[in-house]
């Protein structure tokens, strides 16, 4: 009972953290423009890295938009690391083992829970050929048993590949701290403790039945490894928001609101608003150089 | 010193005389692969070494940056140098505070950006030139002094560092071996860019603690708010040298053109790098030439702060680039044109049309556009007649990072270069994907010491390798010009220190110049070469 409570304590912190975090940084002034090119909103230009500046008096002309390249773009760097494969290939494929093996798991924990309520309502999840089973049953059965082998392999691999790439790799040693080994060691720690706790049967039998404990709140009986395993991954869900693991955060930021953000300041937008808004705030610091004091404090600039 | 192989970020507080010497750089193309064929390092003289910053890597960058003379000074020196760290992170400087935190918070040190840096690559990948060795370096102060975790922890989150004098100016020095081309950072896949880092030390020495290389401070923007320019031109001067100008045109090409002065109410006010009338006169007067033959309505400004577009302070300190850039608005606004356009200058063009553009509110601002677009539509509605075979010789195209990866003109300038030259040709890589000319952030106006050697041998060596490359067909072919097109004055600046410092031009005829100066003398109606090579 007390690990159920743990488990749901440690989700609500992840959720709770995360947002905080995305919440705070939303919640940042207003800053200069720093667009870099390519940005993939600059509609039949993005290919090329141009902009409406292409244009003799832009401001007179309709931007021309496109949402859906964006999001194209957005879902590349999401779900494939497209930088990552562009420009480092070696590593990529270490990080891209435990991205996606960390999106599986996410998708088999899923299956899991319908797994749970789905034997919590009364029906069997079984494989297919036991008569009387529901096809809805059969898939969350194959189904759980695909992303969970799969996502347990890649993320284990993962995540130990790229702890020994941190140790073995000269360059990336010199920049390492003590706790970012601790990140990935980590992460490696609370899948292979999973790996062993669900390992034994690999149809996930086990784990929807703990599952369905925990959603009923009812009490079950714990050995040693799946106390630990509950416990790693509880530390490791309230710990990742609170570290630079955090940067499926930062990352949104850094590209829809820096380097793809060139909203320009014309008169009557919303970005005129904006600005007006940030250049009446007076700032509490100042600057102390002689030749700054001697002009007063600073608006927003870049 | 250090082999650099061994370099780690926290070695910038070790006692050593000079951390790392470059040695092994990155190999030049043909004909400059062969020994011999290029200048060594100067020696490092003592003198320098005893008055200010020589022990980051042999090379002063800072000459406002000099050696304490007691303990007291050394102690004064580093607390101000840790209350503008703080201040970075408060809202003094809230213009940048997103962007910064989030390269500051979120490097997973992947390594991905490193290779896309001309200097490291240049340097023969010096660890100390890495983009994140600086950054971490910045890191690691900021942990050891303003984060709980790093006052408990340590070492063990980072925060190992040694911070005293040498420290900080090494950090100092080392802000300036970035170029702030921010090629690095579209390679970072977490989006992080570590040129906002590199000037954000620049910004805390200018901005807090009152030190800034003398080119980009004392005679650069405080000269321009003094005297209307940073080449110190006042407006009598700069009026004398246009009407010498005129004479000049008329004479050598056979024109009557009168440079159109303060008209109220034109279209265009045109806004050049008032160093172009010192160093390169025939870029404006190609401007006004194709402006004439166009026919468009344009002026120039002869206020104070209105015959320079440069804005320094965008490399070093945001309050001087903030009253720069209003007083250039104003200029515009008094005049009461429909619109800005900016001449031949990389930092002018993001200056003006991005930087300054969230400076002030749109209300009575005036527009402000790049002068590539209009030239290209000039070229586009023939409305100039123009002949391809009048530069019947080879070219290449440099993309100023300013005008290319950070505002996105792309197209305009290749355009044209398709339509006015017969042998032109791409460097590799090039648009976006450009390199700096390594003149980028203030380098090609800075020459302090020995730095020039860091900007010819190291900063600006990938653009000329890539030079080389564009050239091969003809490079060692002397009888055979060649142009190097670079339309931004700085980019034209560093190229011209690299041409001269390699013997470029007088061994292999390779020139430089503006876009402009290529469409006047692709010109039908002129009637004898622009371009002085060619006479
Ligand atoms: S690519 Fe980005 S995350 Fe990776 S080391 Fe460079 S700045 Fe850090
Ligand atoms: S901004 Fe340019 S010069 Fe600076 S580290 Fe990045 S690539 Fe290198």
């Amino acid at each position: 009972m007390a690990l159920a409570v743990f488990a749901y304590i440690s989700m609500v912190l992840f959720i709770g953290i995360t947002a905080y975090k995305a919440r705070k940084l939303a919640q940042l002034p207003l800053h200069g423009r720093m667009e870099l090119y390519p940005v993939p909103g600059e509609k039949g230009r993005h290919e090329y890295g141009g902009s409406y500046y292409e244009e003799a008096e832009w401001w007179k002309k309709p931007r021309e938009l496109s949402k859906g390249t964006e999001l194209k773009e957005m879902l590349k760097e999401m779900l494939f690391i497209k930088k990552l494969f562009e420009n480092q290939r070696p590593l990529w494929w270490l990080s891209y083992a435990l991205h996606l093996g960390i999106y599986f798991l996410a998708a088999w924990s899923v299956l899991i829970i319908a797994g749970a309520f789905t034997e919590l309502a009364g029906l069997p999840v079984k494989a297919g050929a036991a008569a009387g089973t529901s096809l809805w049953a059969v898939l969350l059965y194959y189904l759980g048993i695909f992303t969970g082998v799969v996502g347990f392999a890649l993320a284990a691999f993962g995540s130990g590949a790229l702890f020994l790439r941190r140790v073995f790799d000269g360059t990336l040693k010199k920049y390492t701290t003590p706790q970012e080994y601790f990140n990935l060691l980590l992460v490696f720690a609370a899948v292979v403790s999973g790996l062993t706790v669900w390992g034994s049967d690999p149809t996930f039998g086990n784990a929807r039945s703990v599952m369905a404990h925990v959603l009923s709140l009812t009490s079950f009986a714990a050995g040693p490894l799946l106390v630990l395993h509950v416990i790693l991954v509880g530390v490791m869900f309230i710990y990742i928001p609170l570290s630079k693991m955090s940067h499926y955060v930062g990352k949104y930021f850094t590209f829809h609101k820096v380097l793809w953000e060139n909203e320009p300041n014309v008169a009557g937008s919303e970005m005129e608003h904006k600005v007006k808004q940030a250049l009446g705030y007076r700032p509490q610091n100042a600057w102390s150089a002689p030749h700054v004091k001697a002009a007063g404090a600073p608006a927003p600039e870049k | 010193m250090i082999d650099h192989k061994d370099l780690r970020p926290k070695d910038l507080g070790n006692p050593d005389q000079q951390l790392i010497k470059l040695q092994e750089l990155m190999p030049l193309a043909a004909p400059y692969d062969k020994p011999g064929m290029e200048p060594d390092f100067k020696e490092i003289k003592d003198s320098w070494k005893e008055k200010y910053c020589a022990s980051l890597d042999g090379f002063v960058g800072i000459d406002t940056l000099i050696r304490p003379k007691s303990k007291e000074e050394e102690e004064e020196f580093v607390g101000k140098f840790l209350n503008g760290l703080e201040k970075i992170f408060s809202d003094a400087n809230n213009g940048v505070l997103q962007p910064l935190l989030l390269s500051f918070e979120y490097c997973a040190k992947c390594n991905t950006c490193s290779e896309a840096c001309h200097t490291f690559a240049a340097s023969g990948k010096n660890e100390l030139y890495r983009p994140i060795f600086r950054s971490e370096v910045l890191r690691k102060i900021a942990k050891k002094y303003f984060t709980t975790s790093g006052k408990f922890f340590g070492s063990l989150v980072g925060a190992d560092i040694d911070v005293n004098w040498e420290t900080v100016a090494r950090l100092g020095e080392l802000a300036y071996r970035c170029n702030l081309c921010r090629r690095c950072a579209q390679t970072c896949p977490l989006g992080l860019d570590n040129s906002i880092l590199a000037k954000e030390i620049r910004k805390i020495f200018s901005q807090e603690m009152g030190i800034a290389p003398n080119p980009l401070h004392e005679k650069g923007s405080m000269l321009q708010l003094k005297t209307g320019s940073s080449t110190g031109i006042t407006k009598p001067a700069f009026l004398d040298t246009l009407e010498f100008l005129e004479e000049d045109i008329e004479e050598k090409y056979g024109r009557k053109i009168k440079f159109p002065l303060d008209k109220k109410g034109a279209d265009i006010l045109l806004l050049h790098n008032a160093g172009e009338f010192m160093a390169w006169p025939e870029n404006p007067i190609a401007f006004a030439i194709l402006f004439e033959e166009a026919g468009l309505d344009w002026t120039l400004s002869s206020e104070m702060m209105g015959y320079d577009n440069v804005n320094y302070g965008l490399w070093y300190d945001d309050t001087q680039a903030k009253k720069i850039a209003l007083q250039q608005m104003r200029v515009a606004q008094e005049l009461g044109v429909n619109r800005i356009v900016i001449g031949e200058c990389g930092h002018a063009h993001k200056a003006s049309a991005i930087v300054a553009d969230r400076m002030a509110a749109a209300e009575g601002k005036i527009p402000v556009e790049s002068c590539l677009p209009i030239l290209w539509d000039m070229v586009r509605t023939n409305r100039l007649k123009l002949d391809p075979g009048k530069n019947n010789f080879p070219v290449t195209l440099h993309d100023p990072c300013n005008v290319v990866r950070q505002m996105g003109i792309v197209q305009p300038q290749r355009n044209i270069l398709k339509a006015i030259c017969t042998r032109f040709r791409e460097m590799t890589p090039h648009g976006v994907d450009n390199y700096c000319c390594g003149g980028g952030s203030g380098f090609a106006i800075m020459n302090h010491c020995n730095f020039s050697d860091f900007r010819n041998k190291v900063s600006a060596r990938m653009k000329f390798k890539q030079i080389l490359g564009a050239f091969q067909d003809t490079m060692e072919n002397s009888e055979v010009p060649k142009y190097v097109c670079a339309p931004c004055s700085n980019c034209k600046g560093t190229i011209r220190d690299i041409l001269e410092y390699y013997q470029a031009s007088a061994k292999f005829n390779v020139h430089f110049g503006g876009l402009v100066e290529l469409m006047v003398n692709a010109l039908v109606s002129m009637e004898k070469p622009f371009l002085e090579f060619l006479e």
